[in-house]
């Protein structure tokens, strides 16, 4: 059985279908892409799933545990962590508090949950940053922090939501090498990604939406072969 | 809506050393402070230390809901009220002495609280502060209305609480003094459990739940169970507050004990002023307007306590033209303080403090 699966998922904004039977599974130590223009839905898709939506149509099963219609506390807590596009740091904690919040959910401990944040804040490269203030970093070491508090829960499964947006080469590579190594560590991983070449080089398989649909499923390889996916993102030739 | 401050330079957690100072500074204050009424037996300046513990213990305990959890109550009256009507009705109607009367106030204003929590924490913002205007409200006007049970308009004169024997001692609670050590201790008691929450997990997460009421939930924070946590130890000491008053006063009627204007939002100026969500926030707050309020309202006092001449003109004219300017006071000193010191007067002093000796620091230490 995957580790998540989504089936017939749609969720309606008014007359629009932001998800549109939507269905696919990511398996046990992947990476799955979800890729397509903006617009697609697929930010809808990670709202519905985390709890934040709750979808009109379809279940979302999380170790074959029906999830949709429950809290975002809860699906959190069942080992479903999410980073936000636009990032929402904790602004006036400290970046190892901000961490430290996520810890909390593991466990009880104040001091066992800052060992732990001071391990992710390890693990994303952000440990010299600790004391400051989470407000006053700059996007990328934001987007960084995003990461390492949502790994602070202690996740099987993490939604990553435009993590490598409006970072620059360096960072850039630096993260994609931090989720590459949280893959081999064990962790399974469903990413929002509009950088194409960072995305089909880390996927194991890439879900394409298009206009809330599902316009194909597969690996890199075969995606990027995909005639209608390159109409979708070209237009048609 | 009052907004959050903008950003401070730096986070929570102040230096381990500045904290150790700063915990020896307090306990120096506090042993002076008890040792206060041995030195001066006048009844005025032990109730102007009465009035500040007051006021001390309620803005501590809206700090726990407004500061550290963000969420901007202006309707603590309602537990401020309940836990006054609770333990005067208790000593009336069925002569319960306070000292068990005062356990009731903080239950029944806890599990007001759970009530008034449940249906108005879900609420975000400006939306929230309204619902909680409303809560205290709705309960002044039912205690008007049911005049049979609570004596409406009419309110309650206080009998003398009765003696409380304990094996070796017996406490009458007359005169100044013994409220001046209640309340001190009661005060004292506030700020240390705002303390002791800050440090705990709960304090982290009331925190982020401040910050940010999206991504704590996503962080696995349950956003109702911690707010009403919260909101239950914070309703808990408003109540006690109130019993504590009501005794002190020997009066209560509904349009003092649930008052907007002289119960839920002093609390919320105090914290403001001092600098909401920390420690010291509601104590530097109390200190400061405090002592503005009772001038305004009391110039007598000053004379009383030595500040002004006996037959100042100041006090004629304070008391012609100036009685009801507190409000007023409070107003501009709130203006002033949105302006230039939006994190409150506690983390204005730190900034000061910070930048008198801005020298290259290490990486401050983890708390």
């Amino acid at each position: 059985m995957a580790l998540l699966e989504i089936r017939h998922l749609s969720k309606f904004f008014g007359g629009l279908a932001a998800n549109a039977d939507v269905s696919f599974s990511v398996e046990r130590g992947t990476i799955v892409g979800l890729v397509g223009p903006n617009g697609a839905g697929k930010t809808t898709l990670f709202d519905c799933v985390t709890g934040f939506h709750r979808p009109d149509r379809g279940e979302v099963r999380f170790r074959g545990i029906r999830i949709n219609g429950l809290s975002p506390a809860r699906v959190c807590r069942l080992g479903l962590a999410r980073t936000w596009q636009k990032v929402r740091p904790l602004a006036r904690l400290s970046v190892l508090d901000n961490v430290v919040v996520g810890a909390l959910t593991r466990t009880r401990r104040v001091e066992a949950a800052r060992d732990l944040a001071r391990e992710e804040l390890r693990v994303v490269g952000l440990s010299d940053r600790a004391g400051v203030a989470a407000g006053t970093l700059p996007v990328g070491e934001r987007k960084k922090l995003e990461l390492a508090r949502a790994l602070a829960t202690g996740p099987e499964l993490l939604l990553v939501d435009e993590v490598l947006g409006g970072l620059n080469p360096t960072e850039s590579e630096e993260v994609v090498e931090v989720l590459l190594a949280l893959r081999a560590s064990g962790l399974t991983l469903l990413v929002i990604e509009h950088d194409m070449r960072a995305i089909m080089r880390i996927s194991d398989r890439v879900v394409v939406l298009d206009s809330g649909e599902k316009l194909a499923e597969g690996t890199p390889a075969e995606v990027v072969e995909d005639r209608e996916v390159v109409a979708a993102y070209l237009g048609e030739p | 809506m009052l907004a959050p401050p903008p950003l401070p330079a730096s986070a929570s957690a102040p230096r381990a050393g500045a904290r150790a100072a700063g915990t020896w500074l307090a306990a120096a204050a506090v042993a002076l402070l008890a040792l206060f009424p041995v030195l001066v037996a006048r009844p005025y300046p032990l109730h102007m230390g009465v009035v500040l513990f007051l006021a001390v213990l309620e803005a501590a305990a809206w700090n726990l809901v407004g500061g550290i959890a963000g969420q901007y109550s202006v309707g603590h009256a309602v537990y401020f009220g309940a836990g006054a009507y609770a333990a005067v009705m208790l000593l009336e109607r069925l002569g319960i002495a306070p000292w068990w009367g005062i356990w009731a106030a903080a239950l029944c204003a806890v599990l007001l609280g759970l009530v008034v929590g449940t249906i108005t924490l879900r609420l975000r913002g400006p939306y929230f502060v309204l619902a909680s205007i409303a809560a205290a409200e709705v309960a002044r006007l039912a205690v008007l209305h049911f005049r049979a049970f609570t004596h409406g308009a009419q309110g309650f004169v206080v009998a003398e609480p009765p003696v409380l024997r304990l094996p070796g001692l017996s406490l009458t609670f007359d005169g100044k003094r013994p409220f001046y050590y209640l309340t001190l201790a009661l005060a004292v008691l506030a700020v240390a459990v705002n303390r002791a929450v800050l440090r705990s997990r709960l304090g982290y997460q009331l925190l982020a739940v401040r910050e940010d009421q999206d991504a704590a939930h996503s962080l696995g924070i349950r956003l109702s169970l911690v707010k009403n946590q919260a909101l239950a130890i914070s309703a808990a000491l408003t109540g006690v507050a109130g019993a504590v008053f009501a005794g002190y006063s020997r009066f209560i009627d509904p349009d003092t004990v649930f008052s907007l204007t002289d119960v839920s939002v002093p609390m919320v100026l105090y914290c403001l002023a001092g600098g909401a969500g920390t420690v010291e926030g509601p104590v530097v707050g109390a200190l400061l307007l405090v002592p503005v309020s009772e001038a305004l309202r009391n110039p007598r006092g000053l004379v009383s306590l030595g500040l002004l001449p006996a037959g100042s003109g100041v006090v004629g004219f304070v008391e012609r033209h100036l009685s009801q300017a507190h409000q007023l006071v409070y107003g501009l000193l709130l203006v002033l303080i949105v302006l230039f010191a939006p994190e409150g007067v506690a983390g204005l002093l730190r900034r000061l403090l910070r930048r008198s000796r801005a020298r290259p620091r290490p990486a401050p230490p983890p708390a």
